[in-house]
Parts: structure tokens; C-alpha cells; sequence
């Protein structure tokens, strides 16, 4: 059985390089989705955040 | 009288016994011992050993095709992929991904330790096996049961009993293989890098991560579909809040049926003719050759990464990017502890392991599809 | 007056030392347990123990307050 080196390359290189590009990709849209997120929950709480302490944060202090 | 005696003694399976099915009881029995005893991975150990036991006592027929009521379970579950699949079902229910959203660079190292894997393969390559094989070997690096298994079955089902067993036996490992690499790969004042307290994550980003994460994946690697899709179902069954009984029933009852399932036939594909073969000493070999290959993969991916941050990061959580869930993880933290009692990298270490789950899937797909 | 407080979410497993206790720096004062791994968390600055705020098998967040040392 001959091994076929050219395609040993090949799966080598795409596999290492495509790991790397998915987990890349994944980690943008990660980071993407958690500024997003943050955004929004700031911008709600912005809204909220006035009257909002006085009451939730009363019981937790001692 | 005597004919009678004769034709049961004949009919009975200890004449048809061969040397072959001698050792594999050894193989049995050892593998016992070392489920009951030791305690290695015992829910997986203890139903392959009974399965080789099982498969080795001649005219029995279990594994019979279209017969035997062993070979069903083969069949339908593990040759039609639907038990790795529900196990990740279940694994995603208990999975945290909360370390690695609060920090998404561990993701990185997720990805770093998969390298180590395809050096393993080169390496498989090299000793004679052909490169279905030798990615089946391979994927043992990546430290992930069901993954191993769904690739072995697909790629070369021949090797499903040594590859399975011997992911599983390193996995117990962990905390004896990794420790001499990490100590080997990275300096004491690396070791005693102290990383700050991790981000809080809401809930929304939490619940968001597995719909992100799901749609990302497989529309970049389809082939990774049946078992990134389950992950993330369960992860997200976990995380809404609303179906706790899902989530329950996907990480309790279901996987622990369908764990029954999966290490009986995986023990039951090792009959004598299968697994006696000086290629399965070079598996287990192989895979430990790739266990350690990944865990230096991972050191140095952090290593490179520290060149780069601002915030350096302790080069021991790289380890923690081949998937063993959670054993590289805690052992990473003990050996961090070791250099410096009051570095607690447990939380630190849970981002990349968990990240190497995904990696090792994104790894198994990517094989997969050049190969299959 | 240090606090000492939770470097990882847990449960606590064991607490060593109780109020009035004279403690010394890196004594274990408390073992943590996560991921079914025992974590000893050790004493930061010398003292006396003037509060516990944890019992054994609570279970605590990071950065929860465990101990409060005069």
C-alpha cells in the first residue's frame, strides 16, 4: 500500500489551519456578541437604573 | 449416555475457545480490576470490559449480525451515530461555558492543543497505517470519548475497540501524563502567574453562546453538525432556565443509558481477531504519543499568546485545551497551586477545557470531511 | 481588617478555625471543594479570627467574604 504523501499534507494543512480559523472566527463572534449584549443590558439598565438601587440592593447590605 | 455427553460437551463453547479468547478475558479482567479497584473512568470501563468478556465466550453469537442482541446495540447505536451524539446531548446540559465567555481568548487554546493531534497523525502516518486510521488515532489527542468514538465508526470502525479504550484509559491518566509536560514546558515563574477574578457573565450572554456557537460552526464545518448541534441543544436546555426537566433528563437518565449502551458495544467490537494485532500496541502507544503531543500543543499556544497580551496568562491553562472535562482542568490547577499555594487557576483552566471540546469536534469534523 | 475572601465558587468542604482563633500567615483556614476537588484557601495576614461567615456546606460565589481576621 503506497501512502499518497500529498494528501497526508493536505489533511495536515487544512486541518490545522481550519481548526484555527474556526476557533478564531468563534472567538470574534464571542467577543462580538458579549460587546453587543453588554451594550444593550447597559442601555436598558441606564434607563431602569434610577429608581432601581433603592430597593434590590437594600437587603443584601448589612 | 456417553454420546449424549459428548454431543453437550461438544455443542458447549469451551471446546470452540481459542488462545486468542484467552487473553482477551485477561484483557477483560484487567480492565476490571482497573474499573473497580482504581476507579478509572469506571462508568465506561466497567461496561467495555463486561462487553470484551461477553464477545470472547464463543457461540454466543452477540455480535452475530442481524442476530446477535449486542451487535443491535452496535448497530443502531454507534454504526448509525446515535449514542455520541446524545452524549454530548447531555454533556452540554452539565457543561459551564461561563469561564470561557467571560474570557474568549481561551478559545485559542481550545484550538492550540488540536494541533498536537495533527502531529499525531503525521506521526500514525509514518508507522504504516493508512490515513483513515491514522486520523481515528489521531483524534485520542483531543481527550474526548464520544468524539473518538463517532469518528473511529465512521473512518475505521476495525479500530473502535482500542481507540475508544485507550481515549478512555488516558483520560483517567490525566493527572499522571500531564503534570512531567507542563513542568517540562514552562519556567516556575511562569507556573506562578496569578490571573485576575474572571468577568461576570449575565444570563443573556450565557444563553446566547450555544445559539451563536451552533449556527457558527456548522455553517462553517457541516460535517461537525451531529455533535456540535447536540452540544449546544443541551448546553442551552441548561442554560434558558425553563426546561430544567430536559436538562436534567439529557445529563442524568439519558446518558446514563445510553453510557450503558455505548461501553458495551464498544467492548464488544474487541473480539479476539479484531483486537490481537501488534497494530492495536501501536494505538495505545499512539494515543499516548498524542496525549502528550496536545498537552505540549496547548503549553506552547499559551506560551505564544503571552507574547502578545498585556495581561499575561499562566501558560499551565493551555494544557487544559485537550477536552478531558474536568480532569485537565483540575489538574492544571494543582500543579499551579504547587507553585504558588494562593493561584487558584481552577475557573481559569475550565474556559480552555471546555473550549477543547469544541476544538476537538471542529478537529474531528474537519478530518472527517477531508477523509470520509 | 482583612477579609478573607473566595478566589473560586465552590462549596465549602471544611472550616479549620473558628472565632477567637490566632492565625498566622498561609495557615489553611478553610477547604473549599469545586469540581469535586478540595481547594485549601490559606491565610493572607496574621490575627485573630473575629468572624466566620460561612458554615461547612455552604455554598459560596468568588469573591464572597469567608473570613474576617482583626
Amino acid at each position: 500500500m503506497e501512502t499518497d504523501w500529498s494528501k497526508v499534507m493536505e489533511v495536515f494543512a487544512t486541518g490545522i489551519i481550519g481548526v484555527f480559523v474556526v476557533m478564531i472566527l468563534l472567538q470574534i463572534l464571542t467577543q462580538l456578541s458579549t460587546r453587543i449584549i453588554d451594550f444593550v443590558e447597559n442601555f436598558g439598565k441606564g434607563e431602569e437604573s434610577s429608581p432601581e438601587p433603592k430597593s434590590p440592593t437594600a437587603p443584601s447590605k448589612d | 449416555m456417553l454420546d449424549i455427553l459428548k454431543d453437550l460437551i461438544y455443542s458447549s463453547g469451551a471446546v470452540s475457545l481459542t488462545g486468542g479468547n484467552l487473553v482477551m478475558w485477561l484483557v477483560s479482567f484487567v480492565l476490571l480490576y482497573l474499573a473497580i479497584k482504581k476507579q478509572y473512568e469506571p462508568l465506561l470501563l466497567l461496561p467495555i470490559a463486561f462487553g470484551i468478556l461477553i464477545v470472547n465466550l464463543p457461540l454466543t453469537f452477540l455480535m452475530e449480525p442481524e442476530h446477535g442482541l449486542v451487535w443491535f446495540f452496535y448497530h443502531y447505536g454507534i454504526e448509525l451515530d446515535i449514542i455520541p451524539p446524545l452524549i454530548f446531548l447531555g454533556l452540554g446540559a452539565m457543561i459551564d461555558f461561563g469561564p470561557l465567555i467571560a474570557n474568549p481568548k481561551t478559545l485559542l487554546l481550545g484550538a492550540g492543543a488540536q494541533a498536537g493531534l495533527y502531529v499525531t497523525f503525521f506521526a500514525a502516518v509514518l508507522f504504516g497505517f493508512d490515513l483513515q486510521e491514522a486520523a481515528s488515532i489521531a483524534i485520542i489527542g483531543g481527550a474526548d470519548g464520544p468524539t473518538t468514538i463517532f469518528l473511529t465508526s465512521k473512518l475505521a470502525p476495525h479500530l473502535l475497540g482500542a481507540t475508544a479504550v485507550s481515549a478512555y484509559a488516558y483520560m483517567a491518566l490525566v493527572p499522571i501524563i500531564q503534570p512531567p509536560m507542563m513542568k517540562l514546558l514552562t519556567t516556575e515563574h511562569e507556573r506562578k502567574i496569578v490571573m485576575g477574578k474572571l468577568r461576570p457573565v449575565s444570563k443573556l450572554q450565557r444563553v446566547c453562546f450555544p445559539i451563536v456557537t451552533a449556527m457558527a460552526i456548522m455553517l462553517m464545518v457541516p460535517t461537525a453538525a451531529p455533535l456540535i448541534s447536540m452540544l449546544m441543544l443541551g448546553n442551552l436546555f441548561k442554560e434558558s432556565g425553563v426546561v430544567e426537566r430536559l436538562s436534567k433528563a439529557a445529563s442524568n437518565e439519558l446518558m446514563n443509558i445510553v453510557t450503558i449502551f455505548l461501553g458495551l458495544s464498544v467492548g464488544a467490537t474487541m473480539t479476539a481477531g479484531t483486537f490481537l494485532s501488534p497494530k492495536v500496541l501501536f494505538i495505545f502507544f499512539l494515543g499516548l504519543f498524542a496525549f502528550i503531543v496536545s498537552t505540549g500543543a496547548g503549553l506552547i499556544m499559551a506560551k505564544i499568546m503571552n507574547l502578545f497580551l498585556k495581561n499575561k496568562i499562566n501558560p499551565l491553562i493551555g494544557a487544559a485545551g485537550v477536552s478531558a472535562v474536568p480532569m485537565a482542568a483540575r489538574c492544571v490547577h494543582k500543579v499551579g497551586s504547587e507553585a504558588n499555594r494562593r493561584n487558584y487557576l481552577l475557573m481559569h483552566a475550565m474556559g480552555p477545557n471546555v473550549a477543547g471540546v469544541i476544538g476537538t469536534v471542529v478537529a474531528a469534523a474537519i478530518l472527517l470531511k477531508n477523509l470520509g | 481588617m482583612p477579609e478573607l475572601l473566595a478566589p473560586i465558587a465552590g462549596n465549602v468542604w471544611k472550616v479549620l478555625i473558628a472565632v477567637g482563633d490566632k492565625v498566622e500567615l498561609d495557615d489553611e483556614l478553610i477547604i473549599l471543594e469545586a469540581l469535586k476537588m478540595e481547594t485549601p484557601i490559606y491565610c493572607d495576614d496574621g490575627g485573630t479570627v473575629s468572624e466566620v461567615r460561612v458554615k461547612e456546606g455552604d455554598s459560596v460565589n468568588e469573591g464572597d467574604v469567608l473570613v474576617i481576621i482583626d
